[in-house]
């Protein structure tokens, strides 16, 4: 049984491929001049070049964070060219002028865009490296008044909104990662919703990785003013290269008085070979703040990609009343790292936040929970519920809870609970008695085991998450 | 505070060390202390494991090491046998008493039948066993107070239980703290033979309240089949500081229980270091923190689960009032290859003012796939369903605040074998939740 399981794991990476779109690189290196360069590159005005350059003085002033337990080669950062992007071509009216090159990408990935988001209904913002190429239903969603465009268009066509919120939830000297995204972004989405405008249809955004050597460092803002509603949708698929590749990225949401935001993502980027050759460093800074009262953030992610992943979707909980909510799926193989929780911060009274986290560890990898629940003294009433679970398939693999519970206020009600279980013998022959092969069988023991999340995520990604478990993990029961 | 001045504290605290050992071993073992005391310096809140107890206070105090000063400081009060009296369990068959860690013979006694001495008599008449022993649990490498105390080793409790005894009655070793100002060194070491059991109680008790610095280390050795109890309770002074380094290791099929009570301090901190060396062992760890005013009581535990089919247990409790302050961190290590492993570990808190406040960090580390593990943790405070169910019942919110804190320190204070001990420590957890802060804000 070892064998075919051995085989099922053992799949290569369906989306790897390179595809031949001349690129327009900066040169390799990062230094004042490279920022500028970036800036220059984009028009931008003069103040967020200053906030650029302020992050990157803070960024030297600071170290590379050893706390996490994952481990990797130094990252050389004068190594990667910290901008690249499709050659420019006019604006695109439709999407016949897109570049058929990139075009026959997505066809690969399986992803035929304008077909899709027409069937899907989604309005699908594709950045391809690091500028948006097309934009679609963004007429459909200007008629509400919402903005839906690549973070570039939106320093331009609405830079007080950008200057308000940018770095107001993930300051420019937030950490290591989040002082290097300030300074080199270059492009990613922006979002903004109006007064008590609920999203008509949900928002996504794929992102591919392309040029080898290119980090990309992607930043999404998402603004949900009062009363207003959005789900937003990222999924994530890069190809094969066996050059490590850095991404980080930010994102910041801001959920006004009575907004509510809900961010997904599945992320498969290449998480190197069997031997944990390669694969994409995925640092990342997710943090949504609850400025207003009544207000909700929830981040569902599905984690399968990466060799590294290290990322800590965090809810600030500032208004009273306000909600937080974590749902994880984390699945690590081969010699895979992951170090991934949340952190909830109560601030306001009454507020509630909810983690449900599952990793799964297979092969040679390392799975970590690492979460924080803070209550502060002015968070009378507030509540928590986390609860962690992990599976370890095979014996090689490593699966760490470390939650961290800082209670400052007696009303307070924190709960943590955690389990860790294993695909057994007996519940495969279990199945087996049912006529269900060992395949089926673990598939369906995953699904189940994450159900929790999965039930939170959309439709259409939440068929593609079950997909992409079972894919990834076949093989590896034995 | 920078590393050259907290270095230089550790150096001030190894003024005063015990003359040399006429035994070679334990000469090199006090010098390679010394040796990393000169390396390390003391944590800050920067490092992990010291991240939420700050021990600055400590360092802005000079303590004078206990056995340096052979006559009575000026302001030391005076010890006599009433006062031990006061402290005595009853069921014991065996005392050891240490007076701010050096050995009271004229307080001691054994009845028991065993081993129980003091280390500085025994490391020449058990030599081989304590050698093998001595400071081979409590690693010191990483650990500065460790290492401290290993460096001012010359004293302290040992027992030895032989193979296949079974001690019925406790074995009650009793450390008082005299003196201001003075830093005291209790060391401890409980050597279990095959097949052995026994029940040892470690108490830390203060003659008044003082400022003075208790740093203990105790290392147990369990062999295969053997079972040990181990009961600690500190009952320091409220002006006081103690830190503690237990280290235990336990052979095939041996059983280890423990129940820790910290009552005292103003700062403490208890490492309790538990290695399921090989395959069968068992330990059940149970701890309660029952503090108030300024106290920051800091309990970190790890047990290491470094062989198959070892069973562990743990229930850790914090009663936090005031501006007190709980910290937790309990591991569980499961390395790679010990299968079948199965623990389960609770932390449960409780917060009784709004300005109390508690730290808790339940971590797993799992390397192995057939294996049962699970954790939890609460913080919250009196379950309102559970206080209205007494009122109904014709009791005062008073009271029936009072009766659910007792009952919720009461459930770790149970699972202490003594009954006069446990007797006499719920009476004092009772006395403390009726003291006017607890609990009584809410007049009915």
């Amino acid at each position: 049984m070892s064998t075919t399981l051995q085989n099922l794991v053992n799949q290569p990476y369906q989306h790897g491929f390179v595809s031949d779109i001349e690129s327009d690189v900066a040169p390799k290196g990062l230094s004042e001049d490279t920022i500028r360069l970036i800036s220059a590159k984009k028009n931008e005005p003069e103040w967020l070049l200053e906030l650029r350059l302020k992050a990157y003085q803070q960024w030297l002033k600071m170290e590379e964070p050893q706390w996490p337990n994952v481990h990797y080669p130094k990252i050389d950062f004068q190594a990667i060219s910290y901008y690249s992007a499709p050659k420019p071509k006019k604006t695109l009216a439709s999407m016949d002028e897109v570049d058929p090159e990139l075009l026959r990408t997505f066809e690969k990935l399986g992803v035929p865009m304008n077909e899709r988001a027409k069937l899907a209904g989604v309005a699908v913002d594709v950045i391809f490296d690091s500028v948006s190429v097309a934009t679609t239903y963004k007429a459909k969603l200007a008629e509400v008044g919402i903005i839906f465009c690549s973070i570039s268009e939106a320093v331009r066509d609405h830079p007080d909104l950008v200057r308000k919120y940018l770095g107001s939830v993930v300051p420019v000297g937030d950490n290591y990662y989040a002082a290097l995204n300030s300074a080199v972004f270059t492009d990613g989405s922006f979002c903004f919703i109006p007064k008590g405008v609920k999203c008509p249809m949900d928002l996504s955004t794929y992102f591919r990785i392309n040029t080898e050597n290119s980090g990309q460092f992607e930043r999404t803002l998402i603004i949900a003013e009062e009363g207003a509603s959005v789900s937003y949708l990222e999924g994530c698929t890069a190809p094969k290269f066996d050059t490590n590749q850095l991404h980080a990225a930010v994102v910041e949401l801001v959920a006004l008085d009575n907004a509510d935001i809900k961010y997904s993502t599945v992320q498969n980027w290449y998480a190197g070979d069997e031997n944990g050759l390669g694969g994409i460093y995925n640092f990342v800074t997710k943090r949504g703040l609850c400025k207003g009262v009544n207000s909700r953030i929830s981040w569902t992610q599905v984690e399968t990609g990466s060799a590294i992943t290290w990322k800590y979707p965090s809810c600030v909980l500032r208004g009273d009343n306000s909600v937080g909510e974590f749902y994880s799926v984390a699945l690590t193989n081969h010699y895979q790292q992951a170090d991934t929780g949340t952190k909830m911060i109560h601030l306001g009274k009454n507020t509630r936040s909810t983690i449900v986290s599952k990793g799964i560890s297979a092969g040679h990898s390392n799975n970590s929970y690492r979460g924080l629940v803070r209550i502060a003294p002015t968070a009378a009433g507030a509540r928590n519920y986390s609860q962690c679970d992990s599976m370890l398939i095979g014996e090689q693999c490593g699966a760490n809870t470390f939650p961290y519970i800082q209670v400052n206020n007696p009303s307070a009600k924190v709960e943590h609970e955690a389990s860790t279980s294993k695909i057994g013998e007996d519940q495969l022959f279990y199945f087996a008695q049912r006529g269900i092969g060992a395949e089926e069988a673990v598939s369906m023991i995953i699904n189940g085991f994450c159900k929790d999340v999965f039930q939170q995520l959309p439709m259409e990604f939440a068929v593609e998450a079950t997909k992409l478990l079972g894919l990834k993990l076949e093989g590896s029961v034995g | 505070m920078n590393t050259v001045s907290t270095s230089r504290y550790l150096d001030s605290l190894l003024q005063g060390q015990p003359p040399a050992s006429p035994l070679s071993w334990l000469n090199a073992l006090r010098a390679n202390a010394v040796d990393r005391v000169g390396a390390l310096s003391v944590p800050t809140t920067r490092d992990e494991d010291w991240r939420f107890t700050d021990i600055s206070p400590l360092t802005k105090l000079s303590f004078q090491p206990a056995l340096g000063a052979a006559q009575p400081a000026p302001g030391t009060a005076q010890l006599n046998a009433a006062d031990i009296e006061r402290w005595s369990i009853a069921e014991a068959s065996a005392r050891l008493v240490f007076v701010d860690g050096m050995y009271a013979p004229e307080h001691s006694f054994n009845r028991a039948g065993i081993t129980v001495e003091n280390l500085a008599s025994g490391v020449s008449t058990h030599a081989a066993a304590v050698q093998a022993q001595l400071g081979r649990h409590a690693a010191f490498e990483h650990n500065a107070f460790a290492a401290l105390n290993t460096a001012f080793l010359h004293d302290g409790a040992l027992v030895i239980v032989p193979r296949d005894a079974a001690l019925k009655a406790p074995v009650h070793l009793l450390y008082v703290a005299t003196r201001k100002q003075a830093a005291s060194y209790p060391r401890c070491l409980v050597i279990a033979e095959t097949g052995s059991a026994a029940t040892v109680v470690e108490d830390f008790v203060a003659l008044q309240e003082a400022s003075y610095f208790t740093n203990a280390v105790t290392e147990m050795s369990l062999a295969g089949n053997a079972a040990v109890h181990h009961v600690r309770v500190q009952r320091d002074g409220a002006e006081a500081f103690h830190i503690a380094n237990c280290a235990v290791s336990l052979a095939s099929a041996s059983r280890y229980h423990s129940v820790s009570v910290a009552l005292g301090a103003r700062i403490s901190r208890h490492n309790l270091n538990v290695l399921l060396a090989a395959e069968g062992a068992e330990c059940s760890i149970d701890g309660l923190a029952l503090i108030g005013g300024q106290q920051l009581a800091d309990t970190h535990t790890l047990i290491d689960h470094a062989t198959p089919q070892c069973v562990s247990r743990q229930l850790h409790k914090c009663i936090v009032d005031d501006a007190a302050r709980a910290v937790f961190n309990g591991n569980i290590m499961v390395r790679a290859g010990a299968q079948r492993t199965d623990s389960s570990q609770s932390s449960r808190n409780l917060l009784l003012s709004a300005k109390a406040r508690v730290d808790t960090k339940p971590q797993l580390e799992i390397f192995a796939d057939d294996v049962k593990c699970a954790h939890g943790a609460t913080v919250g405070q009196l379950d309102v369903d559970e206080v209205f169910y007494l009122k109904s019942r014709g009791l005062s919110d008073t009271a029936a605040r009072n009766l659910l804190t007792y009952a919720f320190g009461a459930e770790v204070i149970e699972r202490i074998p003594v009954a006069s001990l446990r007797q006499r420590l719920e009476q004092l957890v009772l006395a403390q939740t009726q003291a006017p802060a607890l609990g009584a804000v809410h007049p009915s």
